[in-house]
């Protein structure tokens, strides 16, 4: 935190009043939220005996559990890179675009966020369909030679999986986008800076806190994504959330299910925590 | 890249810029010579940080040409010109710190890291802030930031500097110690220089020349005296000091190139060439009007409305039938105790009056 933001902060006895605004929602959170987590995560440590770590070891040392785990971090890797990819540069077009336009890409983002994700993975099974869209369109450009099936594919979960993510990584990057004066690259193109230049020494490290944000956002809910996988590739196909959700819902294993939610619960903090270190790091000065 | 004949160190030609129906630039030309410091002095609206812009490639003109050091510029992106910018926000870079932005340019460039290190070295000590060298830029005051932007930009020693009113955003007192330290930065580095500003003192005060703009054109380019004691343009009268005017219909034109004019408040005579008949618009410094009558000079009569003391001097303010103000600037104060409501004779020399052609209402 820098000088200036620390002196902006209110002095003690009047944060420390204001924080009582957040009792309900934290409340709300310890009754509805950590309470059942730490159930969940007693339920994975506790057997006959007492304290064990005998699921974990279990867990561990069987080879289909690590498939799994490659499994939900190779798709949620994928799935924020193409998030990342496609929704940077939408980002930057909606922050620099003006009146009318903005509106217009704004609601164009928000407005599928209030479509329920099984609707839109039902609409992907019709797209991703051997007749569909997609294979359509690949087979009439003469990229593939044949109809083919992209739905019950990790090709297809990832596309999926992507579109319903997307304005979780657009809209962080874009708040930020939109605070960073544009006459600063102005500044750094009159002082000699190449367009390249500016980008990596300006815009990006200035950018960084959004793209950490919205990347932490769609790797977390990547990793954990159940419906969209359910309905887009399948049981055969299985992440740590659908092996939470069949252990507890179809398997009724609860020693499974909550060892397998405490990793997949590991897994994605460890992710968001490394990325914001990375991002202070990387920030320098900031 | 063509090499022109141009005696001038920075030439801009018929530079023309329009925003849909809106004529911002109507076809500028503008001179600056080697090492002079000039301004473009206008009120907003007026095309002056719109003609900065083309000048910097951050804008491109819809006609015209920009030649700087007899190389045609106008086609060149702006990191391509050599052409520095102060920005009035400063637009410094939030997350370096003022070393770090002094360096930019330099680095930018590649320059060797000795060289980089002895010029941030050089210019922070220049603008005494060597001490703060590696704090962060949001840490700093306005008039900090400011030396700041000013620094980073002379550090990569541009060919012309732009500086877009650049002490708007600081009070008087610092913008004035700013004024000075800024033109002692530009002597010392040797750099020639554009000045944007809609402050008539600021400009009288800095500028080798100074160009009064007004709807997308330059209306007078002078030296401040020539400026303000010579107005080439009503407008030019108008913006810069203070006048008195009057209004009038020149009933007879002499043979030495001087008119008798008639106005509301009397016959007074004028250097210029019209015809009879001609509506004009004459006037005078209030600085250069006296109290009482002159013989053979220009006397006027009129009721004081009110006196201001300004320390110095006074301000004694009179009643117009018409919608201008008759004011005189006297260091010797009210002769006889005057107070207001009294009729008084002012009187002016012939040479000091100024003469239009009265402007379409």
């Amino acid at each position: 935190m820098s000088a200036a933001a620390a002196s902006l902060a209110p002095t003690g006895g009047q944060k420390d009043r204001v924080a009582w605004l957040a009792v309900p929602a934290v409340g709300y959170l310890a009754i509805v939220y950590a309470l059942p987590l730490v159930f969940l995560l007693a339920r994975s440590v506790t057997g006959p005996e007492g304290f064990t770590l005998s699921l974990f070891v279990q867990f561990f040392s069987d080879p289909y559990s690590w498939r799994v785990i490659w499994n939900t971090l190779r798709i949620g890797l994928l799935t924020t890179l193409v998030c990342l990819v496609i929704g940077f540069p939408v980002a930057i077009a909606m922050a620099r675009a003006k009146g009318l336009m903005q509106v217009a890409l704004l609601v164009a983002i928000i407005l599928p966020l209030s479509i329920g994700v099984v609707v839109k993975a039902f609409a992907w099974q019709i797209v991703l369909r051997r007749d569909g869209v997609v294979s359509q369109f690949l087979v009439g450009t003469g990229i593939w030679s044949e109809p083919q099936r992209l739905l019950f594919t990790e090709t297809g979960l990832v596309l999926g999986a992507a579109n319903v993510f997307l304005p979780f990584m657009i809209l962080p990057i874009y708040s930020v986008v939109k605070l960073i004066d544009p006459r600063l690259s102005e500044a750094g193109a009159t002082l000699g800076a190449s367009p390249l230049y500016r980008f990596r020494r300006i815009f990006l490290p200035l950018t960084l806190p959004g793209l950490v944000s919205g990347i932490a956002f769609v790797f977390s809910m990547s990793v954990s994504m159940f419906v969209i996988p359910s309905l887009l590739i399948g049981d055969r196909f299985q992440m740590l959330a659908t092996l939470t959700g069949r252990s507890f819902l179809l398997m009724r294993n609860e020693a499974l299910g909550s060892t397998t939610a405490v990793v997949l619960l590991v897994l994605a903090v460890s992710i968001v925590v490394a990325s914001s270190w990375l991002a202070k790091r990387l920030g320098g000065t900031q | 890249m063509t090499e022109t004949a141009s005696p001038a160190f920075l030439d801009v030609r018929k530079a023309a810029k329009a925003f849909g129906a809106t004529t911002v630039l109507d076809g500028v030309d503008l001179a600056v010579a080697r090492g002079e410091f000039v301004s473009l002095l206008g009120p907003s609206g007026c095309g002056k940080t719109t003609l900065l812009r083309i000048v910097a490639g951050l804008l491109s003109s819809d006609s015209g040409a920009v030649v700087l050091d007899g190389v045609d510029i106008s086609a060149k992106p702006p990191h391509h010109r050599d052409v520095g910018v102060v920005f009035q926000s400063y637009a410094l870079f939030p997350h370096l710190t003022v070393a770090e932005n002094v360096a930019f340019g330099l680095e930018a460039r590649g320059a060797p890291k000795d060289e980089i290190r002895a010029t941030v070295t050089r210019f922070l000590d220049l603008i005494h802030m060597s001490a703060l060298a590696d704090r962060s830029v949001r840490a700093l005051s306005g008039g900090q930031q400011q030396r700041v932007a000013v620094a980073r930009a002379l550090a990569v020693k541009p060919k012309l500097m732009l500086l877009d009113e650049p002490f708007s955003a600081l009070d008087r007192k610092l913008r004035e110690t700013m004024q000075i330290e800024l033109k002692r930065l530009l002597r010392e580095v040797g750099t020639t220089a554009i000045f944007v500003t809609h402050d008539q003192d600021e400009a009288l005060m800095m500028s080798d020349r100074i160009a009064v703009m007004n709807r997308g054109r330059i209306e007078q380019l002078a030296d401040p005296a020539t400026i303000y004691k010579r107005p080439a343009t009503p407008f030019a009268l108008e913006f810069v000091g203070l006048s008195t005017r009057l209004t009038g219909t020149v009933v007879e034109a002499s043979g030495e190139g001087e008119v008798l004019i008639d106005t509301t408040h009397g016959r007074i005579r004028a250097p210029g060439r019209f015809v009879a008949g001609s509506p004009v618009l004459a006037a005078v410094r209030p600085e250069l009007m006296a109290f009482g009558e002159t013989a053979g000079e220009n006397t006027i009569r009129a009721t004081l409305s009110d006196v201001v003391f300004q320390g110095s001097r006074i301000q004694a303010h009179f009643e117009a039938p018409e919608d201008r103000p008759i004011q005189i600037e006297s260091v010797a104060g009210i002769p006889g105790g005057a107070v207001p409501g009294a009729e008084m004779a002012l009187s002016w020399r012939v040479a000091d009056t100024l003469l239009y052609p009265a402007p379409a209402p």
